[in-house]
């Protein structure tokens, strides 16, 4: 979640409010009243959806449109019904809010109402990026498992006993029943002799010329 | 026939690992071997490395990560941070020998001592940063000979092939905004293979926009796709930038046999990769071109795609 956030007044006109989004360089803007609390969320798009009944008025110049935005108070045109995340959610419940509810961000709101971050789908990739260890320098090893408990920990005992430390873990599903597959980074060049010994553990190791990019 | 210089030092084999590990001296003994018996060693024009040169060294990396490394080698520290990258008491030293091997090769040919060098050397240098070594690497040797080269030499442009299976990521990171040196990598895609960098968008920063290129490659391609890659990003890249000198980073670890990743080319292959990059620079460098080995860990691939290499860069 991002803490400093741009917030714009219901009273504010649509000029200041794109003006302020352009600063920040995002895409959508929570609309804070005189306490705080958010009263609703305004988009680039709504903005563009503002303007465009005019643009189809003949005779519609560029300095109508901007007299337009500056007559025409944020109130009049954010979405008031806005998706939010709590303070208590977790990176879960905001893809899956955002997924559910096709929105690009979530203000943050704690339990007065008062909007204390942000989260965008940016937010979201960055932490995925983050979370798969991409960009880590590391070696990606995949093994199929079956579904079964203790597989994971045993793969990463193997793995231990090398003195590599794991960067990321990533385990799923796998086409065949009765199994999963686990994605591990770990950091180091020297993968043959760890894939070897979890073959010799009894796993099969994927190989990746069998799956396409 | 070329006049092709050879760097390599006996010291090479001090640095040695203290437990097992696929980057070991006897990589270079085999290598040495192979060339004795197929009756090559005797052509070609033998040079004795020296240890780099402090500003030359300084030209690539900071003082403070190479005293962190002599002080490490003088505690006898196991590893660096990095825990695949082991080392001993002489790997300081030796480190800057083998950055020594891609100097000592590339004056030869700067000089017109040699029409083209070949240096088998080690530690290989390709993942060290300015500020890190990793990946079995100490020093970045082929960034060290060509600030060398355009310090001491005059050299202007510099174009640095790397088809070491892995990506090179510490040569990239030295020459990411420098427009003066090209660095073109051929590797495994990054999502599978060590250290994970050299997506094909990355092309450089700033004034070096334009002066990286990255091929990746899909985990099971062989001898057709690169070839397709050289003729269609290798080709046009260096006919653009006009290098005076092409330096190569010469790893043999995409062979089929070699264990550490899924590429699969063959002895045939390294015949066509060496040909392509030695036809280029007869043709825009006036035939000036650089070998530095870097990894390659299937001793038996290893030593045949040299002697094809060493052929091919003496052109019989
Ligand atoms: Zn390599």
């Amino acid at each position: 979640m991002q803490r400093n956030i741009v917030t714009v007044a219901p009273s504010a006109s649509l000029f200041e409010a794109r003006d302020r989004m352009r600063e920040g360089n995002v895409r959508q803007i929570p609309v804070t009243g005189g306490d705080g609390r958010l009263a609703g969320i305004l988009s680039d798009r709504d903005i563009r959806g503002a303007v465009l009944p005019g643009g189809l008025v003949p005779g519609f110049s560029a300095e109508d449109a901007e007299k337009f935005l500056k007559d025409t108070p944020v109130g009049k045109v954010m979405t008031r019904k806005v998706i939010t995340a709590t303070l208590s959610d977790t990176l879960e419940d905001a893809i899956v809010l955002m997924h559910d509810f096709k929105v690009n961000a979530l203000p943050v709101v704690d339990r007065d109402g008062k909007v204390v971050g942000i989260i965008s789908r940016t937010n979201v990739l960055e932490a995925f990026i983050d979370v798969l260890g991409i960009g880590e320098v590391s070696s990606r090893i995949e093994v199929i498992v079956p579904d079964k408990p203790g597989t994971l920990a045993q793969l990463a005992a193997i793995i231990s006993s090398f003195h590599v430390n794991i960067t990321s873990v990533l385990a799923t599903g796998h086409v065949e029943a009765g199994k999963r597959a686990n994605f591990f980074r770990i950091a180091t060049l020297n993968v043959a002799p760890i894939k070897k010994a979890i073959e010799e553990a009894g796993f099969e190791i994927l190989d990746p010329s069998r799956y396409t990019l | 026939m070329k006049r092709l210089a050879f760097a390599y030092h006996p010291d090479y084999l001090l640095h040695a690992p203290p437990f097992e590990h696929p980057e070991s001296p006897e990589r270079l003994l085999a290598i040495v071997e192979r060339l004795r018996t197929a009756g090559l060693l005797d052509r070609l024009i033998p040079v004795t490395p020296d240890y780099a040169a402090e500003e030359d060294i300084l030209a690539v990396h900071g003082r403070e990560y190479l005293e962190k490394l002599e002080s490490a080698c003088r505690r006898g520290d196991l590893t660096l941070d990095a825990e695949d990258t082991y080392l001993n008491r002489h790997s300081y030293n030796v480190a800057l020998l083998s950055a020594g091997g891609a100097v000592a090769g590339s004056k030869a040919v700067a000089e017109g001592a040699a029409d083209r060098a070949f240096c088998a050397i080690r530690p290989p240098g390709h993942h060290a940063g300015r500020e890190a070594g990793m990946g079995f690497c100490l020093m970045n040797n082929v960034a060290v000979a060509a600030k060398y080269l355009q310090a001491r030499h005059g050299v202007g442009k510099v174009f640095i092939v790397d088809w070491d299976v892995h990506h090179g990521n510490g040569t990239q990171s030295v020459f990411l905004e420098d427009p003066s040196v090209f660095f073109f990598s051929v590797h495994e895609h990054p999502t599978f293979l060590y250290p994970g960098t050299g997506r094909r968008w990355e092309i450089g920063k700033g004034k070096g926009e334009g002066t990286t290129l990255n091929a990746p490659m899909a985990p099971g391609a062989g001898d057709d796709e690169y070839r397709l890659t050289f003729e269609e990003m290798l080709t046009p890249a260096v006919e653009r930038f006009r290098p005076e000198i092409i330096l190569v980073s010469a790893g043999f670890d995409a062979h089929r046999d070699d264990p550490l990743a899924d590429i699969q080319l063959s002895d045939e292959g390294f015949r066509f990769l060496t040909r392509r990059v030695a036809e280029l620079s007869d043709a825009y460098c006036g035939g000036r071109m650089v070998a530095v080995l870097e990894g390659g860990y299937e001793i038996g691939s290893l030593t045949s795609c040299i002697e094809i290499h060493i052929r091919e860069l003496l052109g019989e």
